[in-house]
């Protein structure tokens, strides 16, 4: 039963995966082809050099590269029709072809755009998931709070200050914060993940990673948690009325119990889902965020890779950040059937 | 006979918004070993507020405000919650709530939720515990095999049956029914009402019979207490409320003739005209007066007390007492 | 116990039930202190919008945010007017001096005008700059000196503009008097140090308003009292001279301070205002009717209909926003209604998976049965029984996604692919951090557009939120 679900989720993820893959191709096809041809022009520039003194007349060796950069049009597609195109391209990105890198090189020097951005990727993690755990923990003690005493004066005044951050700018309080606390009143570093030079031995440079992770984890629990502790006393409340909840209490079970182990433990996959769900959001809109702090993760790679127009990072990074947020999403439904048994063992008798 | 449980004078509102709904208002009555009371009224009278009440747990923003409740010769409102948690609830009084469709919590099995009730209550070895699931387990008819499973997985009756066997295993005084075979189709419900005869006749529990389905009250109800608006208006026994002589209060009576019986012929169905009173601002006087055929102007002044007219049938009217 | 997610209204909604509905959700709403409070707020922004050209001190701020002249008189980078009240060093306010004791003299072909401006300077801190200005007409010179209150007189410019029709002259004290100021310091100051200090690096107005004496160049001390600017004007031939005035760019300067390029931050957050409020109401208006609209339909059809629906709508939910729209924005020319259009492009998904299931839940509902059985048709059963149900949480959801709008113009502007021919908060970000705002810790222009995003925002909320309780069953605690 279970797997007939994790077997289907996992297919439409794929599936959604290849259609949006084939949705950038369309909308990205002329400026990752003008990359291309560039790149392949450069390629035989390259070659051309080599030949140089090969011996072979001037006009044999313009036949010869002529007949080259023809094969590699060939080879990349890049003399077919328009539709054709975009479905190489995409095919390219889906096996996760994504080529080398126009400007941008990763820390070992290399143009391999995969390695570039992979490079990256536990940097965006460690910043999101510390700061959504911290939220979470945070969020669910609250939320819990909230929903013993519905509408009582804690209740209210912690859905007000919900409702105060609402509309914050997360990125303009980190902005703010910095202006503070890292020039105004020099306590934390203004951005980067390690100080230059980043400090020797592993305690040393495990510290000096906190330090920096300090501030913007700071920013982003400040503002977040508030909304996370709403969602959980909604969702926890809705659950308290059930009938199964009165039940338990009739039962003469302690309220402890009934609160954790009955109600949390039923509210769970919806908990879950909205942890993971505001999770997965943060890191693919962690674009201006990791900018403001200068933090060297996916979200600044793809926007330098704007700014320098390198068009390859840019793809890739898109096409990984979106993999890996459906993964995200995949994995999620997987950890909700498993927790409702509702869907984990399925139907009636 | 013994007395196993004894209600004076509860009160009970429910304090809304708009002001306080007098859901229960001054209810008594007696309940003895090994009999079962039946509750009947129409939909909004108290019958399940009555239930919820014995238990000291009135929903939301409801509150006991008066009257006593006594088990075992102990005024158990004058507990303390924790108190009330490990003495009372499921010790003394226990629910077989209805629509058993919800009553258990999705996402544990019902092994897990029966042996959790029992180690909340009594300090018995695992295999004791187990020994006491499995036995009323098939007490109620089913196999072993329900336990390892969830809820969601189960039928209507057998949610039912589970319902039961986990209100009775802890063997306590009192046990309040709460429509439990009103969502369950015909056959189950005899099933059921057959079950919860024998379980009477095993165990010697009291039951107390809530439902608005006169037809199930005269099958398995002893005494029966008629409520209406939030006050008892009748009690007396099965015979004398459903027997050939028929009950004294007028609105017992109409209710009875509102029922057609199987063998009569039914040209209109008969109806009592009107509908339930605003519990928020109750009529002056007897409740039933704005509705009663045999009203006299008494009745829209003073409320009539609950009077013994026989020996254990009482009537609140005044026409009657 | 638990009811049912839609709440059971009656069939259809005619005028007066609609009023009737209207009318008790108000009173229900109207019990939620901070819903009503959010409404007065939108009533604030809305009066803001609308009284805007009153309250701009600067009137064409909005189309000429991006032309220097337009500010040239305005300080740079400095702090609002009110922090004076609370720093220790009194600092130089703005002001325009007017010219007094205006003496002419003609003589043929030529006349001359004399006059003077006089500073009442009682201040720690000098001012950032001041320019002389006067609308000018035909081929004139000007020289201004400066008279102290220690008596010392020094030169400060002698300038020639010729102009057939009135043109606006300005000369920037701080550019055009570097010599002649030094000159005058070199009478006083240390020799040792003038003869290595490079002139360029002088701050003419500190030194301009400062003690007459040895240390005047590295730390010079206020004189305060009476200046005076004597002006001579010669006009050769026909011409005339109107508004001669000197403007006094103080170090303090208006409600919210200016930025680096001298505009008035205030006029900058006020005309954002509308531009917030039309984006955000716009944006959220569009996306959740398209989105109910889908919701409904796809629930409505069911079966193959619903699948394609929600197979699109999984696609499109699942493209992240941001990344797409500054590529997209990199390619087409960043406009307002491109972006309104882009974002309502992804915005939409939002409400309608929970659409999609209050449509199937009603979808069950016994009156849908008897309508179908009387042959209504499907479109009339869509908008007359099944969207007035969702109306109320239409609205909740547009009261919440407006701030959501207003966020993503905001971070597309930061970015500076947002539309550059119009002030947003948006923008006044963007030149914050390019102008570095916060490493120099300019709070004034930092903090307060992100205050009012979050006040808009807040505003939104409150009635969003309000709205909600007061419509999602499940959330009645009563």
């Amino acid at each position: 039963m279970y797997w007939k679900y994790v077997l289907r989720r996992l297919l439409q993820s794929v599936l959604t995966f290849v259609v949006i893959i084939f949705i950038y191709s369309a909308l990205f096809n002329t400026v990752m082809e003008t990359t291309l041809r560039s790149q392949i022009n450069e390629q035989i520039q390259g070659e051309m050099m080599q030949f140089a003194t090969s011996g072979l007349t001037a006009e044999e060796l313009k036949q010869h590269f002529e007949n080259r950069k023809e094969r590699l049009y060939e080879q990349y597609h890049l003399n077919d029709s328009l539709p054709s195109r975009i479905f190489w391209r995409a095919i390219d990105t889906l096996t996760l072809n994504f080529g080398k890198a126009s400007t941008i090189k990763s820390s070992s020097g290399s143009s391999d755009v995969m390695e570039i951005i992979t490079e990256k990727i536990p940097n965006t993690l460690l910043l999101f998931l510390t700061a959504s755990v911290i939220d979470v923990i945070i969020g669910i003690a609250l939320g819990l709070k909230k929903a013993q005493k519905p509408n009582g004066r804690m209740d209210r005044w912690t859905s007000i200050i919900t409702m105060i951050v609402y509309g914050l700018p997360t990125w303009w309080l980190g902005m703010v914060f910095i202006m503070f606390f890292s020039y105004v009143i020099p306590i934390f570093p203004s951005g980067g993940i390690h100080s230059i030079p980043p400090p020797e031995g592993g305690l040393a440079y495990f510290l000096d990673t906190l330090y920096h992770l300090a501030l913007p984890v700071l920013v982003l629990v400040i503002v977040g948690f508030w909304g996370r502790a709403y969602l959980i006393r909604n969702i926890v409340l809705g659950t308290l009325q059930e009938d199964f909840i009165m039940s338990a209490r009739a039962r003469g079970l302690s309220e402890r119990r009934v609160l954790f182990g009955h109600t949390l433990r039923t509210a769970a996959p919806p908990i879950v889902t909205m942890a993971l769900t505001s999770m997965l959001l943060s890191i693919s809109g962690g674009l201006i965020y990791e900018g403001i702090f200068s933090w060297p993760g996916m979200g600044n790679l793809y926007w330098i890779a704007v700014q320098q127009n390198d068009i390859p990072v840019l793809m890739g990074n898109l096409a990984l950040t979106t993999a890996l947020y459906l993964m995200g999403l995949v994995i999620l439904d997987l950890i909700y059937g498993f927790l409702d048994p509702r869907i984990k063992v399925g139907g009636k008798a | 006979m013994e007395k196993t449980l004894d209600v004076r004078n509860l009160k009970l509102h429910y304090f809304t918004s708009r002001g306080a709904v007098k859901a229960l208002d001054d209810i008594s009555f007696e309940l003895y070993k090994g009999e079962t009371l039946g509750v009947v009224g129409e939909s909004g009278c108290g019958k399940t507020t009555l239930g919820t009440a014995l238990l000291n747990m009135p929903t939301p923003p409801g509150k006991i405000i008066g009257g006593n409740i006594i088990i075992d010769g102990q005024d158990v409102l004058t507990l303390t919650e924790n108190q009330y948690r490990r003495d009372v609830r499921w010790e003394k009084i226990s629910m077989v709530f209805q629509g058993a469709m919800n009553c258990l919590t999705p996402v544990y099995t019902i092994y897990k939720q029966m042996m959790e009730t029992i180690q909340y209550h009594r300090d018995m070895d695992k295999e004791d515990a187990d020994a006491r699931i499995r036995k009323y387990i098939n007490l109620v008819g089913l196999s072993d095999d329900v336990l390892r499973r969830y809820p969601h997985e189960l039928s209507g009756g057998m949610k039912q049956r589970i319902v039961i066997a986990t209100g009775l295993f802890l063997e306590p005084s009192v046990v309040i029914c709460d429509e439990p075979t009103t969502a369950l189709d015909v056959v189950v419900q005899a099933q059921i009402i057959n079950l919860l005869k024998e379980l009477k006749q095993e165990l010697g529990v009291s039951f107390i019979f809530i439902t608005h389905d006169l037809a199930t009250e005269a099958e398995v109800a002893d005494r029966i207490l008629v409520m209406y608006a939030g006050k008892v208006a009748e009690i007396g026994s099965n015979e004398e409320i459903f027997g050939s002589a028929g009950p004294m209060h007028p609105y017992t009576k109409k209710l009875l003739i509102a029922t057609p019986r199987l063998h009569e012929k039914v040209d209109k169905l008969a109806f009592i005209p009107g509908v339930p009173p605003d519990l928020l601002e109750p009529p002056t006087g007897c409740r039933f007066h704005p509705r009663c055929t045999e009203v006299m102007p008494k009745c829209s002044l003073e409320e009539p007390p609950l009077k013994e007219v026989s020996p254990g049938h009482k009537v609140a009217c005044w026409r009657c007492a | 116990m638990k009811t049912a997610l839609v709440k059971k209204t009656s069939t259809g909604t005619n005028g007066k039930r609609a009023k009737g509905l209207f009318t008790s959700f108000w009173n229900e709403f109207k019990r939620y202190k901070y819903g009503m409070v959010g409404v007065v707020l939108l009533l604030m922004f809305i009066l803001v919008v609308i009284l805007e050209p009153l309250i701009l001190p600067f009137p064409e701020a909005g189309s000429r945010w991006r032309d220097i002249t337009y500010w040239q008189d305005n300080p740079d980078n400095a702090a609002p007017a009110w922090t004076n009240w609370f720093t220790a060093k009194d600092k130089t306010p703005q002001q325009t001096l007017k010219p007094v004791n205006l003496v002419e003299q003609n003589e043929p072909g030529l006349s001359f005008v004399d006059g003077e401006i006089p500073y009442n300077y009682q201040y720690d801190d000098p001012p950032t700059d001041i320019a002389f200005r006067a609308m000018v007409q035909g081929d004139v010179s000007f020289i201004v000196s400066l008279v102290r209150p220690d008596g010392t007189e020094l030169p400060l410019f002698d300038t020639h503009t010729a102009s057939s029709v009135p043109s606006d002259f300005r000369v920037s004290l701080n550019s055009a008097t570097i010599d002649n100021v030094f000159e005058f310091v070199r009478g006083y100051e240390d020799p040792s140090v003038t003869a290595v200090y490079n002139r360029r690096t002088m701050n003419v107005m500190n030194v301009l308003f400062a003690k007459a004496q040895p240390g005047m160049l590295y730390n010079p001390e206020p004189m305060k009292g009476q200046y005076t600017f004597k002006v001579t004007s010669v006009t050769i031939g026909a011409g005339e001279i109107t508004d001669a005035r000197m403007e006094v760019a103080g170090k303090v300067f208006g409600i919210m301070g200016t930025d680096s390029a001298k505009r008035d931050i205030w006029s900058g957050l006020v005309c954002g205002t509308k531009w917030a409020l039309l984006i955000g109401i716009t944006t959220s208006l569009v996306s959740v009717v398209i989105g109910v609209t889908y919701g409904v339909v796809s629930s409505f059809f069911g079966g193959i209909v619903d699948t394609v629906m929600m197979r699109i709508h999984e696609v499109v939910y699942n493209m992240p926003l941001l990344p797409i729209i500054i590529v997209m924005s990199a390619v087409f020319k960043p406009n307002l209604w491109t972006m309104i259009i882009l974002m309502c492009l992804f915005f939409w998904t939002g409400s309608v998976r929970t659409v999609r299931s209050m449509g199937l839940q009603i979808k069950e509902e016994t009156y849908i049965e008897a309508a179908r059985a009387l042959n209504a048709s499907n479109s009339r059963i869509i908008f007359k029984h099944m969207l007035p149900q969702l109306i109320p949480y239409s609205f909740a959801s547009m009261a919440l996604a407006v701030p959501g709008a207003i966020l993503y113009e905001s971070t597309i502007s930061l970015l500076g692919l947002g539309d550059a021919t119009i002030v947003t908060w948006g923008q006044i970000l963007q030149d914050a951090s390019n102008g570095s705002a916060v490493l120099q810790g300019l709070w004034w222009w930092v903090v307060p557009p992100g205050i009012l995003m979050g006040l808009m925002g807040m505003t939104f909320a409150f009635i969003g939120f309000a709205m909600d309780t007061i419509l999602n069953p499940k959330l009645r605690t009563r």
